[in-house]
Parts: structure tokens; C-alpha cells; sequence
């Protein structure tokens, strides 16, 4: 929080233009008058620093700068509706220090007003403070990037001609030429890999958004990778929500990705004993990335922990179903088996270039876990059931001794 | 943090203060949140927001929320006026925080009566809070005003606040020795209120309700503290107490409900697949009905150095002595012949009860519901499990508390003895453990302490009050 005075112009700075452009009514924001009030009460006040102190002198000011004013505010007397309302209490929280977005749009205002409950409405708000936080600060990043940049320029102009000579360049649509090259041939030759997109109905608007960004994520690793998937978007329904947040993304780019959309089962496209369902639920075990399968990997995040939904798809369809071997190789810290599509996709490009576990399992995020298990498992179950049973051995028998202990002197207190 | 100054200061002070202070940014919002901690006198804090008025003209919102804060901490009425006063000229609307404090400390003072027209204004913007009522419900029962608190009360349960015990208490406490039988209804309407939802009082709450029985006048009740035994019969009144049976049509909707919300779900192969639960149907159908169902790993694990099957061997012998028809769930794995399930074992328990093995990913849990509803309201389950994931997936609370009710009632749990095979078993509750009368008598079960954890842990001890 800034002091009252770096506030008020803050406060004027941004909400002013915002009013005008909403063609709101300014006496909406009584504090844009208090501004121009307070410059008038710091002369007044400034010859006179040393008389006795008037505790109650606030409240006279405060109700000084008020009644100039009751002539504007008592015409005011409108019906709001329910948004221009909810727009001022958001305006108050902000003042009493709430995490709440400066500015918000009307559509996020009314998702704001649709929260089912107070606490659904307070995490919206803060997310949505989070992400103009975030933005915010990218762009002071930004802009300090360019100001750097315009100055090194400035410096040494001539620098940058002799070095353009003496290196070759490749140029990023070079790259991308190259990358898609690549991805073009996989179109034709490679492996495919599935992503089930018929979990529309389990997931909230916001679940669905992540979901698409990640599956976004992930097949920009796909086309940078030296030996990409074939990936398809099976159960993708044309105009289905997902299908509108993959166009937001990609906009014109989508007619030309190079990934094979289309709106029927993977049942349908491949034959039912090469599918493998990746599911985190799977009482199967991966053991050995396999070439000739494909693998299906559900486009599902899950906020909520339901468990078992992407097992009962491939339970449905009486489809094989695997889980990654992570118990195996990584001592599991905290956090949920389930990750996220770009890391899923990472792995399995990992493994099917190299077939390394533990290269491939570098992709978890590192909080999941506190280390790789060097020695098999089977051995460290074994020590740990040694020490366990050595641990509660004793214990036992400590319970025992202080049991008899107790009954002993029952007896002799009778 | 900063400790604030015992005296009010000059501005040049405060300034002095500010320019010492880390980040003087924020240094009156730091300051005045000390200030709340130390429960500072008001008029420290009015000498810096005279200081800040003077060099900004202007004081933030947050700043004047918080010198509420402190003045409603410390009861200062007409400060909290003043402050009112000038935040209702200075913003068009206020927010919760500044309604919460105002109607924290109007309805502490004299001025009570604002309180109640503060909550008609929050009622305009957004839906009070249930402490709101109670600030406004303990203030009108304090002033004897005891239509305009139940009023209050209603008011907050039509718009599905839940009311806190406190607040059920006050009401138990301003009521008592009064003959007034509109009153006595109302008290009445709470104490069923307690035994819809599956309250129980705490242990003071318990003596105000007492008290108010023994209060009323020419009533001739008289409360008295017990505990109930097994059979469900009360020693001071002998009354014999409800049974935990559900009716025809309870049972029959909880039935219907358990196999639409918890088998079949959003997604029925998430816990078994169609031709499983077909099969298991069948075979039920065709044996019943059953005494008892026991989830059979559950009873396997109870003692954990002992081999599975022998724990399950154990279980099963001891239930079979006594009862008729046992049925037991497991998985298939348990066929298998490991080190933990013997074949023989498993061969010889198979001749004492009708045995079901679901596929290694299915759960249980459902199934073992399934039968013992299937069976009749005399069947009873075995398991350690509380359930509380499939009681969870019914949808509405009405179904939850009659799916708790029947899990009192039906449910064995298990205790490994410390010494011996033997194995004892809890025996499922025969009473139902609720808030109960006949007309004549009322029996209470209440919590010795304030918070008992966990939804599961019934109380033992009662408050029992009959007519003389």
C-alpha cells in the first residue's frame, strides 16, 4: 500500500480515463475531487505547524472537503445496474486493500457476479489481480528491454556492420522452414501420438484454458524436437469450446499446423490392440517406450482431483492403459502423479529418442520429488521393511514391559 | 513491526517517525495495524490521522477501516458514529469489512438500533454475513426484544446462513424463565433444528438449554446428565430411545440414491464397468438375503503382522458363530495363491460364506454399500472404513444425514484386541444418536468439548429432561 497521497494519484491517473472512456459520470469517483482539494489545504496549513494539537482536526477536514461537494453528490441519485454495482464494490475492496484488479473488463465482471459463492468470488478476483500484476511487470520488463536496446544502439552504431560480415546468419523462418520440415515428415512417417480431447464436460472454463495452453506448450516441443510425434487431436468437435480456445491461440495458424485434427474416436483411426492409454489411475506399469504403439494421453487438467475419469474412458473402450514408472525412479515428494501435457509430451519425446527413464522423468517438476532412486526398489523396500520392523519390534515390546509395569502396581495397590 | 507511541504527537513527529520507518510507503498502514495489535488509546491514532488529513487532505479508505477497528475494539460509540458519518459523505457505498466492523460495535452499545439499519443496508448490496446477524440477533435479545431476534433468526435460515451454536445459545439464555408459549414454540423449532442437521451441542450450550427447561414456569422439568446404555434405554427415565431404523421410504430413497450417485456416478466404469455390476446384481439376487457383508480386505488388514487371509479367517469364523448369512467382498488378487492368501485358507473360509470377487480396479466399497441396502434394514457391513468419499458423492445434504443415520445404525467396526486371537467387534449403534422427544421428555446428546473433529465420532454422554 502507498501512503494516502501516492494513492490518490494513482488512483486518479487510472481510474479517470477508465470513467471517461465507460462514459461514467466522474462524480462517480468522489476521489478525483479530493485532489485538487488537497493542494489548497496544504497552503492553508503549512504556515501553522506549532499550535496545540486538535485530535478531532481530521474529521474537519474530511467533512470540510464534503460539503463544497454536497451540491454534485445529491443530484446523484440514478438507479445502477447490477454491474455498474458490483463495479463500485470492487472499487472499494480495492480501496480497503483487497487483491482486486485495477481495471476489469465487463465480461470479467460478470463471470465476477455469476461466482456461486463468496470465496469463488474472492479467488476470481484474486486471479484476476495476479494476472494484471503479471502483466504489469512484463511490461516494465519491456519496455526497459527496448530502452536498453535504443541506447546500445545509439552507442555503437558501427559495431553491428563489420560483425553482420564476418558471421553466417540463420534466420528464425529458417528455422521454422526447417522445423516444420521435419514435422511435415513425421505427418507421413512418424509415430503418432493421440490426445483425447473429449474431456470438455469434465472440466471448468478455466481448467479448459490451462488444458488448451499446455496442449499449446506441448506441441511447440513436439515441432522444435528432432524426431517429432505425428500428434492427432481425436474427439476435437468442430465449435466445441475447445475448438474455439484452439483457435484464440493459434488463430490463422491453425489451418496450417501440422497436426491431424479431427473429430473422430482414436478407436476409429487405429487398430484398438496398438492403443496404450497413458493414465496416472493405470494399475499398469510403463516399463519400455513402445514404437509400434500409440500412446493416448488424456487432454484433461484436473483441479478438482477426480480420480479414475481418464481409466474409465480407456476401461470403456477396453483399451490398454500404462502409467509412467514414477514410483520406480523417483523418490515422490509431494504433489499429485498426474502432469502436466507439455511435460507428458517431453517425456515421451525424451523416451523415444533415447529410451532413458531417468533422462526422460528430468521433465517432473522438481518440487514433486526430492531425488532418483539409484538402487532397485525392491531393495530399499526391503531395508525399509527391516528398519520398520526393527522400529516397531521395539516399540512393542516397550508397551509391553510398561503394560506389565502398570499392572504390577495395580496389583500392589490392592 | 513498529510499537506505536503511548502519546499523541505533533506532526513534525510523526513525520520524524515516518522518515525513520524502512519503507515509509507504508508506514500509517503498519502503524495503525500496531496500533490494533496494542490496542493503542484512540487518541494516539486520531493524532496521526491529523497528521495525515493535514498533509494530504485526504485520508485513505484502508486508514479509516482500521481506526474503526480500533475504536469497535475499544467500544468507542461515537467515534464509531463520527467515522460512519464521514464515510457514508465520502463513498457512495462501503464494503464488508467496514459493515462487518460498524455492526461488530453499533450493536455492543446503546446505539444498537443503527446496527439493525446498517444490515438493512449491507442487505441492499450483497447477502450479511452470518456473524452480521448474530451482532444484530445478541444485541435485540440482550435489549429484551425478542420477536424482532427471532425475526432475525428466520430472516438468516431463509437465506441459508447457518446459524453459529452461540447464537442458538443467546437465545436459550435471554428466554430463560419466561411463559410465553409463541417463545417456547420457537426454542422448540431450534432444538428440532439441531436434530435435522445432526448438531450436537457442547457441553455449555447443553446447560442453557437445561436451565431454560428447568425455568419455565410451572413446567416442571427436570434435566439430568447421562450416559445411554447399549440397549438404547435411558437409567434415568427408562425411556426406551428411537431406533436408528430408517422408514420404508427413507430407506428405499437412500437405496436409489447410492446406486444413482455412488455406483452408477458421472461415470459408472469409474468404479466398476456395467457387466461387473450386472454379474454382481445376479449373484446377489440369487442369495438373499444377508445377515452381514463384510469388505474383506478392509477386515484383512487389521492386524498387520498377521498373514491377510488369516485375519480374514479370523473375522469370518468369529461372525459366522452368531449369525446366519455372511457375505464376503474381495478382489480377485486374493485368489491368487501369494504369500499373503493361501489357497487353503482361502478354500475353507469359502464353505462358512457366499463369497464375491470384483476385479482388482474396481472398488469394493460400492458394492459392499450395494448388498447391505439389497439385503433388508436388518443387514449389517463390516468395515473400518468411514465411507466418507461415498457419503461425499451424494449430492444433498438431506441424503447425507440419512446416509450417516444408516451407517450409525449398520455399521460394525472392528478392534484388533492388544493380546489373543480374539478379535472384537463394535457392535453397530441400536438408538439413534440425535436430538429426540416423546413430548414429555427430551433427550440431547452433546459434545463434552467445543470442537470434536470428526463427523464420524458420535457423542456418548446425554442430557436427559423429562416432565415431573
Amino acid at each position: 500500500m502507498q501512503s494516502a497521497n501516492t494513492f490518490l494519484r494513482k488512483i486518479a491517473s487510472s481510474v479517470l480515463p477508465f470513467a471517461a472512456q465507460h462514459g461514467m459520470r466522474k462524480d462517480l469517483f468522489p476521489l478525483s475531487r479530493a485532489l485538487s482539494l488537497s493542494l489548497c489545504l496544504k497552503q492553508d496549513n503549512s504556515c501553522s505547524p506549532s499550535e496545540k494539537l486538535d485530535l478531532d482536526a481530521w474529521k474537519k477536514v474530511m467533512k470540510a472537503g464534503l460539503q463544497e461537494e454536497v451540491s454534485e453528490t445529491v443530484s446523484d441519485s440514478e438507479e445502477f445496474s447490477s454491474l455498474a454495482q458490483a463495479r463500485e464494490i470492487l472499487a472499494m475492496w480495492r480501496l480497503a486493500g483487497r487483491s482486486v484488479p485495477e481495471n476489469i473488463t465487463d465480461e470479467q465482471l460478470k463471470a465476477f457476479t455469476e461466482c456461486p459463492s463468496k470465496s469463488a468470488k474472492r479467488k476470481y478476483l484474486k486471479f484476476l489481480y495476479l494476472k494484471e500484476l503479471r502483466k504489469k511487470k512484463d511490461k516494465i520488463k519491456l519496455d526497459e528491454k527496448r530502452q536498453r536496446r535504443l541506447e546500445s544502439q545509439k552507442e555503437a552504431p558501427t559495431a553491428d556492420e563489420t560483425r553482420r560480415d564476418s558471421f553466417m546468419y540463420v534466420q528464425a523462418s529458417a528455422m521454422d522452414r526447417a522445423y516444420n520440415w521435419r514435422v511435415a515428415q513425421a505427418m507421413v512417417f512418424g509415430q503418432p501420438l493421440v490426445f483425447d480431447m473429449s474431456y470438455e464436460e469434465e472440466m471448468s472454463p478455466r481448467e479448459l484454458t490451462n488444458a488448451v495452453t499446455q496442449l499449446v506448450y506441448g506441441e511447440g516441443c513436439n515441432r522444435r524436437a528432432a524426431d517429432p510425434f505425428h500428434i492427432h487431436l481425436c474427439n476435437l468437435r468442430e465449435g466445441s469450446l475447445y475448438h474455439r480456445e484452439l483457435l484464440k491461440h493459434y488463430r490463422e495458424a491453425w489451418g496450417k499446423l501440422l497436426v491431424t485434427a479431427t473429430e473422430r474416436c482414436y478407436t476409429e483411426v487405429f487398430p484398438k490392440h496398438q492403443l496404450i492409454y497413458l493414465t496416472a489411475d493405470s494399475p499398469r506399469v510403463m516399463k519400455t517406450f513402445d514404437h509400434n504403439k500409440i500412446y493416448i494421453v488424456g487432454s484433461m487438467v484436473d483441479k478438482s482431483i477426480k480420480t479414475g475419469v481418464s481409466l474409465a474412458r480407456a476401461k470403456r473402450l477396453g483399451l490398454e492403459t500404462a502409467a509412467l514408472p514414477l514410483e520406480k525412479y523417483l523418490l515422490w515428494n509431494s504433489g499429485a502423479k498426474n502432469l502436466t501435457l507439455d511435460q507428458m509430451m517431453q517425456i515421451l519425446l525424451t523416451l523415444k529418442d533415447t529410451g532413458d527413464w531417468k533422462k526422460a522423468l528430468e521433465f517432473v517438476p522438481k518440487r514433486k520429488y526430492s531425488s532418483f532412486i539409484s538402487k532397485p526398489v525392491h531393495e530399499l523396500q526391503k531395508t525399509l521393511n527391516l528398519i520398520n520392523t526393527l522400529k516397531l519390534g521395539k516399540r512393542q515390546e516397550e508397551v509391553r514391559k510398561q503394560h506389565a509395569k502398570n499392572y504390577s502396581k495395580k496389583l500392589i495397590q490392592k | 513491526s513498529v510499537q506505536p507511541p503511548e502519546k499523541p504527537l505533533q506532526a513534525e513527529e510523526w513525520n520524524r517517525l515516518k522518515k525513520s520507518f524502512e519503507s515509509p510507503a507504508v508506514f500509517e498502514e503498519v502503524m495503525f495495524n500496531s496500533m490494533v495489535r496494542y490496542n493503542s488509546p484512540v487518541d494516539v491514532a486520531k493524532s496521526l490521522l491529523t497528521h495525515v488529513a493535514k498533509s494530504n487532505g485526504d485520508i485513505a479508505y484502508n486508514l479509516l477501516v482500521k481506526y474503526l477497528a480500533l475504536c469497535v475494539q475499544q467500544g468507542q460509540t461515537s467515534e464509531i458514529r463520527d467515522v460512519y458519518n464521514i464515510m457514508k459523505m465520502r463513498f457512495k457505498i462501503l464494503e464488508s469489512g467496514a459493515y462487518n466492523l460498524l455492526i461488530r460495535g453499533l450493536s455492543n452499545s446503546d446505539q444498537w438500533r443503527m446496527a439493525l439499519t446498517l444490515l438493512e443496508e449491507v442487505k441492499k448490496i450483497m447477502i450479511p454475513s452470518r456473524t452480521n446477524y448474530e451482532s444484530c440477533i445478541k444485541a435485540a435479545t440482550r435489549h429484551q426484544e425478542m420477536k424482532l431476534a427471532f425475526e432475525l433468526y428466520h430472516e438468516m435460515l431463509a437465506k441459508d446462513l447457518v446459524p453459529t451454536l452461540d447464537v442458538l445459545q443467546t437465545f436459550f439464555d435471554s428466554c430463560r424463565g419466561m411463559k410465553d408459549a409463541e417463545l417456547q414454540k420457537e426454542l422448540f423449532g431450534m432444538l428440532l433444528y439441531l436434530r435435522e442437521n445432526q448438531i450436537y451441542p457442547h457441553k455449555t450450550f447443553m446447560r442453557s438449554i437445561k436451565l431454560w427447561f428447568e425455568s419455565i414456569p410451572g413446567g416442571n422439568w427436570r434435566g439430568h446428565l447421562t450416559n445411554i446404555k447399549d440397549s438404547g434405554q435411558c437409567p434415568v427415565c427408562n425411556h426406551q430411545l428411537e431406533d436408528s431404523d430408517l422408514t420404508e421410504e427413507e430407506y428405499d430413497n437412500l437405496r436409489e440414491r447410492i446406486i444413482r450417485d455412488v455406483i452408477h456416478g458421472t461415470d459408472m466404469f469409474r468404479k466398476t464397468t456395467p457387466e461387473e455390476f450386472e454379474a454382481f446384481q445376479t449373484f446377489v439376487e440369487n442369495r438373499l438375503p444377508f445377515d452381514i457383508v463384510i469388505d474383506g480386505l478392509n477386515v484383512s488388514h487389521i492386524k498387520p503382522r498377521k498373514m491377510q487371509c488369516e485375519n480374514l479367517f479370523d473375522a469370518v469364523s468369529c461372525l459366522a458363530k452368531e449369525n446366519g448369512r455372511l457375505l464376503v467382498l474381495g478382489r480377485k488378487h486374493m485368489l491368487s495363491n501369494s504369500s499373503n492368501w493361501k489357497r487353503e485358507i482361502m478354500k475353507q473360509m469359502q464353505s462358512k460364506a457366499d463369497f464375491f470377487f470384483a476385479e482388482n480396479i474396481s472398488e469394493d466399497d460400492a458394492f459392499l454399500l450395494y448388498a447391505t441396502l439389497q439385503s433388508g434394514k436388518h443387514c449389517r457391513f463390516v468395515t473400518r472404513d468411514f465411507l466418507r468419499d461415498h457419503k461425499a458423492c451424494l449430492s444433498d445434504s438431506p441424503t447425507r444425514h440419512l446416509f450417516r443415520k444408516w451407517q450409525r445404525g449398520h455399521q460394525i467396526v472392528f478392534l484388533p484386541s492388544v493380546e489373543g486371537k480374539q478379535i472384537n467387534f463394535l457392535p453397530a449403534l441400536r438408538y439413534d444418536c440425535v436430538v429426540q422427544t416423546t413430548g414429555d421428555t427430551w433427550h440431547i446428546p452433546y459434545k463434552d468439548i467445543f470442537e470434536e473433529k470428526y463427523s464420524y465420532q458420535v457423542p456418548r454422554k446425554w442430557l436427559c429432561i423429562q416432565k415431573k
